[in-house]
């Protein structure tokens, strides 16, 4: 009987603390962002070396999930001897980023936003149901709160905590994520709103104007170019909810960015002098004739003839 | 007994708090992956007294309240765990089918962190967390669920070692 009364005084004693905890996080107590963030900190060192490490590995189970699209990947290197694969794995891994940087920084160039490079060291669990990452730069780079980050095909997400040698992204993927945007050449306006995956919802502002599958969307950027720089491209319209009972107009908008195989991104830490407006639209891809080459047989007349 | 107790199970949780941030989270699995600090922590639940098992559901929770990836205020998988803890561990106490048994320990984590990841859903809601649509959650929670029960069993030897370790007890599976 005894047992059993302090057995349940513990557990309303840690009901009650944990209770008190969400108050104070909700009533956004400083303490409580000082206990992530010296975690974060004390973290980040294991992270970066995990990533270093674990990085080969992680692009196995890249290609494992993206198994039908690397196939012929895959076979080319089955052809190869274990040497050969452990070292092209290995340089695959440094061109993928290379390439990615090299894209990134051409976006930003064109542009003119003032980037600051970062490797991707650890993914966020799901197990919270929330799309995050972390990069190998902080504070120390001159990131801070709120900019806009970048991957080589267009938005990335945004940063949603910074420590002095590491960054926490949120990614656009994230449910809670949500970006003002413009449709490229009409410049309708609209909300998009990630949802978990690379599909984002779009919510028009005004129902009267009308959008349509292919439409291209850029970020409108905001006050003092935070947390959103204008002009990013965000993804294209997959498909449009014409509903009639619906106060706006929505649609499925698919990313640019494949969020699951980030390996660099950019920080935005200063924004373009002027708003790029559609120049970042990215160029439709361009069919190239295939030559064909027709042979006409013509029989050769035979003796008797 | 306590502080030896105490002494013995903080760098436990510490290290695998630490595997699941720096070595886990480094791979994107699909549907979700898994969670090595929840896994162990239902399965010492599971194998221990409800107040105890209510004790490492706090101690995990806040370590996963700590996560930078928890999207809810701090203290929501704190007082998810300590729940869940306890009631795994009240369902499960005195019943030998439970605890002297590996395919009833990783059944009992299996649904357990089902159970979990939808209260943490079901709160979350209602502390204003968006959590994404409807069939990204469910490929979620099934992912996460078919990865505890790849992970559990592969797991459970070492995890009840530890508790053996910890709390003295003479039942190792």
């Amino acid at each position: 009987m005894r047992n059993g009364g302090r057995a349940r005084l513990l557990l309303v004693i840690l009901i009650v603390t944990s209770l008190f905890l969400i108050t104070l996080d909700l009533r956004g107590v400083k303490v409580i962002d000082g206990f992530r963030q010296g975690t974060q900190t004390i973290l980040s060192p294991f992270q970066r070396a995990g990533a270093v490490v674990l990085n080969p590995l992680g692009d196995f189970f890249s290609d494992v999930t993206h198994l039908g699209r690397t196939r012929k990947q895959i076979e080319k290197l089955e052809a190869e001897n274990a040497n050969l694969k452990i070292r092209l794995l290995n340089r695959k891994n440094a061109d993928g980023q290379l390439e990615q940087l090299k894209d990134i920084l051409d976006l930003a160039g064109t542009a003119g936003y003032k980037v600051v490079n970062a490797k991707v060291i650890s993914h966020g669990s799901s197990q919270s149901f929330s799309q995050t990452l972390t990069i190998d730069s902080g504070s120390n780079a001159g990131i801070r709160k709120n900019m806009t980050v970048l991957s080589q095909y267009g938005i990335a997400g945004v940063v949603k905590d910074v420590y002095p040698n590491s960054a926490l992204i949120q990614l656009a993927s994230d449910p809670s994520f949500k970006i003002g945007a413009r449709i490229a050449g009409s410049q309708q306006i609209g909300i998009l709103s990630g949802q978990g995956n690379r599909s984002a919802t779009l919510q028009l502002l005004d129902n009267s104007t009308t959008v349509n599958i292919g439409d291209v969307l850029l970020a409108r950027g905001s006050s003092s170019n935070r947390p959103f720089v204008p002009g990013v491209p965000l993804g294209y319209v997959s498909r449009v909810d014409n509903s009639a009972g619906a106060i706006a107009q929505s649609a499925v908008v698919r990313y640019y960015t494949n969020f699951s195989i980030l390996g660099v991104v950019a920080v935005v830490v200063g924004g373009p002098s002027s708003n790029p407006g559609d120049a970042l639209v990215p160029k439709k891809p361009q069919v190239t004739p295939i030559p064909t080459v027709t042979v006409t047989v013509t029989p050769t007349p035979s003796p008797a003839d | 007994m306590f502080t030896r107790q105490l002494s013995f199970s903080t760098p436990i949780f510490l290290s695998i708090f630490l595997v699941q941030e720096a070595l886990i989270s480094q791979f994107r699995l699909p549907g979700g992956g898994f969670s090595i600090l929840l896994i162990f922590a239902l399965t010492w639940s599971v194998l221990s007294q409800p107040e105890v098992a209510a004790v490492i559901g706090f101690a995990s929770g806040l370590l996963m309240d700590l996560s930078q990836s928890a999207s809810g205020p701090f203290g929501q998988w704190t007082l998810i765990m300590l729940l869940a803890g306890y009631a795994i561990s009240y369902i499960g106490y005195g019943d030998d089918n439970v605890h002297a048994n590996a395919i009833g320990i990783v059944f009992f984590v299996v649904v357990a962190t089902f159970f979990v990841e939808i209260a943490f859903l079901i709160s979350g809601a209602l502390l204003g967390v968006s959590v994404g649509s409807i069939a990204q959650v469910s490929l979620t929670l099934i992912g996460m669920s078919l990865w505890t029960l790849l992970v559990a069993p592969i797991m459970l030897p070492v995890f009840t070692k530890l508790h053996a370790l910890v709390f003295d007890s003479r039942s190792v599976i």
